[in-house]
């Protein structure tokens, strides 16, 4: 529970990021200021913002508890699952997205291959991302109760109010310079529970020698690289095809909500170096999320739930004032994943279907409300399906796992669609809805087809592996595109108007 | 059923040990490091006014990769 000084702490939070995120208002004029912050940010706060993004709350309890259960391995996600996917979304892909000016993702897949494929890629994130949002309040407010003594409704309804405030009015560059200051503090706090872990655990060393000597089923627990029989969820064949092939590429080049703030950068040079930025932060992850987890086993051995490893670790060693810290950190991380949620959903529908199919040729200012209203009929929609996750308690995995679905596809196309000529607007189409299909048949009969307990890695390299099947068979067989309609869209071929990929591997 | 099964739980690498499989980690960030350092000079500098050293963002790659390495080289 919170003394006096950690409500102070939190408070001086709220009021601060709020004040900060209405700060950015004054520059917002036009659909391009509140999509794309008109293009003016500078690497290191878009770079600062992926991490911010992709690190929510729930990861300091749900890391912990993994790598509390399973040791190290989990830290793959991060490490791994970051490098090389960021290098190649450096140096390839967002350079190439940044000069074709686009909005969002499946606006390159509409141009493309087709616009069926820009409205299934953009209709699956909004879905995605408006079940998320619920889910994500709920989950979070419950975790932060037994925490901060507070009820669920009060920290969905505080939380909703700031965020929804700063993102209608300040748009990206709000979410943005707010994920800037919220991953600061992020880092703060969990560095706090890291000193004060490893303090108490005798350093480094002695918990090593403390867990190896638990018995055998400790002795991996310090190892990234886990043997392709494990019965843990991180076989290294799975980490090696379904996360460094498949899952780390679909999400930093295909999820919109990292991809969206590297096209805002001032200039293509700041578009690479965000991503780079990001990925030298994101380094620091698994300290800060993982590291716990091991310093609970070593002092509370025996745990029935792995989940429980982080609270009792902060109820246990953290004094007031730095609980106040982590709680804010919390909020934090809860924060600048909401935020960035509602501003990329807001500008998936304004750009891929409320400008395509509802509205076409109205004005600039038209898009920019359009997209603030769309941020606050979103929040509204979060906030009232979050109780949906109690009575659906698997709701939660269940939205993961549809994400897992339709990663491999998208990445599939994407990848065809820069790098091979021939793929047709069919192809595309075929091989993004089979892939999907795929996904959900190795799901469905995933007891009968796969020997791990959670087999998700590899459900998205073999629907990956479909997708490119199922684009390359159908595009043999359907009509090339003419060259001049893939210019500036496919690598290798000549760019005109403001496409065009110039990356020394295309 | 039994080669289906065989196929997509990858039991075809099985006989590859957790340190050859090491291996294939640190070999990719290697490559990975490699082709970085073939990106032309220009590319590297496109959109920047006036270039210094700390512009060259094959470092600023390669510096990441270097992390990287280390910690799968030691866990």
């Amino acid at each position: 529970m919170l003394s006096g000084i950690d409500y102070a702490v939190v408070i001086a939070y709220l009021v601060g990021i709020m004040i900060l995120g209405l700060y950015f208002a004054r520059f917002v004029r036009s659909a391009d200021d509140f999509f794309l912050s008109g293009k003016s940010l500078p690497f290191w706060a878009v770079g600062m913002s992926i991490v911010a993004t992709d690190i929510s709350a729930m990861d300091f309890v749900g890391v912990s508890g993994q790598s509390y259960r399973f040791g190290m391995a989990v830290g793959n996600f991060d490490w791994l699952g970051s490098m090389p996917a960021m290098l190649l979304a450096a140096f390839i892909f967002i350079p190439y997205f940044w000069k074709a000016g686009l909005y969002t993702i499946p606006e390159y897949l509409g141009r493309r291959y087709n616009d069926h494929v820009r409205a299934v890629a953009s209709l699956t994130w909004i879905i995605f991302f408006a079940l998320d949002l619920g889910v994500l309040f709920w989950a979070t407010a419950v975790m932060f109760e037994p925490l901060m003594g507070w009820k669920p409704w009060f920290s969905i309804i505080v939380t909703a109010v700031v965020v929804g405030v700063y993102t209608f009015f300040g748009g990206l560059t709000a979410v943005v310079m707010t994920d800037v200051v919220q991953m600061i503090i992020m880092f703060v706090g969990g560095a706090t529970v890291l000193v004060v872990g490893l303090y108490h655990a005798g350093g480094w060393g002695d918990l090593v020698d403390k867990i190896s000597a638990m018995g055998d089923a400790y002795q991996n627990h310090f190892k990234l690289v886990q043997p392709a029989d494990t019965q843990t969820p991180f076989p290294w064949t799975g980490i090696l095809f379904g996360l460094t092939f498949v899952m780390s590429n679909a999400y930093m080049i295909g999820n919109q909500a990292i991809v969206q703030r590297c096209l805002a950068t001032k200039s293509v040079w700041h578009a690479k170096a965000s991503m780079l930025t990001g990925a030298f932060f994101k380094m620091f992850i698994p300290v800060l999320v993982m590291f716990p987890g091991l310093i609970a086993l070593g002092a509370f051995p025996g745990l029935e739930d792995g989940d429980q490893a982080f609270p009792t670790l902060v109820k246990s060693l953290l004094p007031p004032g730095l609980r106040g810290l982590l709680f804010a950190g919390f909020l934090a991380g809860l924060m600048s994943t909401i935020d960035s949620i509602l501003n990329s959903t807001a500008t998936l529908w304004t750009k891929d279907i409320y400008e395509k199919y509802i509205k076409k040729g109205a004005s600039d200012r038209h898009y920019m409300i359009v997209g603030q209203l769309a941020t606050v009929v979103l929040l509204i929609f979060g906030v009232l399906t979050s109780p949906l996750s109690k009575q659906f308690p698997g709701i939660y995995v269940a939205i993961q796992t549809f994400l897992s679905f339709f990663q491999g596809p998208v990445f599939s196309i994407l990848l065809l669609g820069m790098f091979w000529p021939r793929a047709t607007q069919w192809g595309g189409l075929v091989g993004l809805v089979g892939g999907i299909g795929t996904s959900v048949l190795l799901y469905l009969f995933k007891d009968h087809l796969f020997t791990i307990e959670e087999p998700f890695l590899y459900i998205s390299w073999w629907s990956f592996v479909a997708g490119v099947l199922l684009n390359v068979a159908t595009s043999l067989v359907t009509r090339r595109h003419p060259e001049e309609r893939l210019s500036g869209l496919v690598c290798r071929l000549p760019r005109d108007l403001k496409g065009g990929c110039e990356a020394p591997a295309c | 059923m039994l080669n289906l099964h065989w196929l997509l739980n990858f039991d075809w690498l099985r006989g590859i040990s957790p340190a050859a499989a090491k291996g294939v980690f640190l070999a990719i960030f290697i490559v990975s490091g490699l082709l970085v350092m073939m990106i032309p000079r220009a590319y590297i500098y496109e959109g920047v006014q006036d270039p210094r050293w700390w512009h060259n963002l094959k470092l600023w790659a390669l510096g990441v990769l270097a992390m990287i390495f280390t910690i799968y080289y030691v866990f």
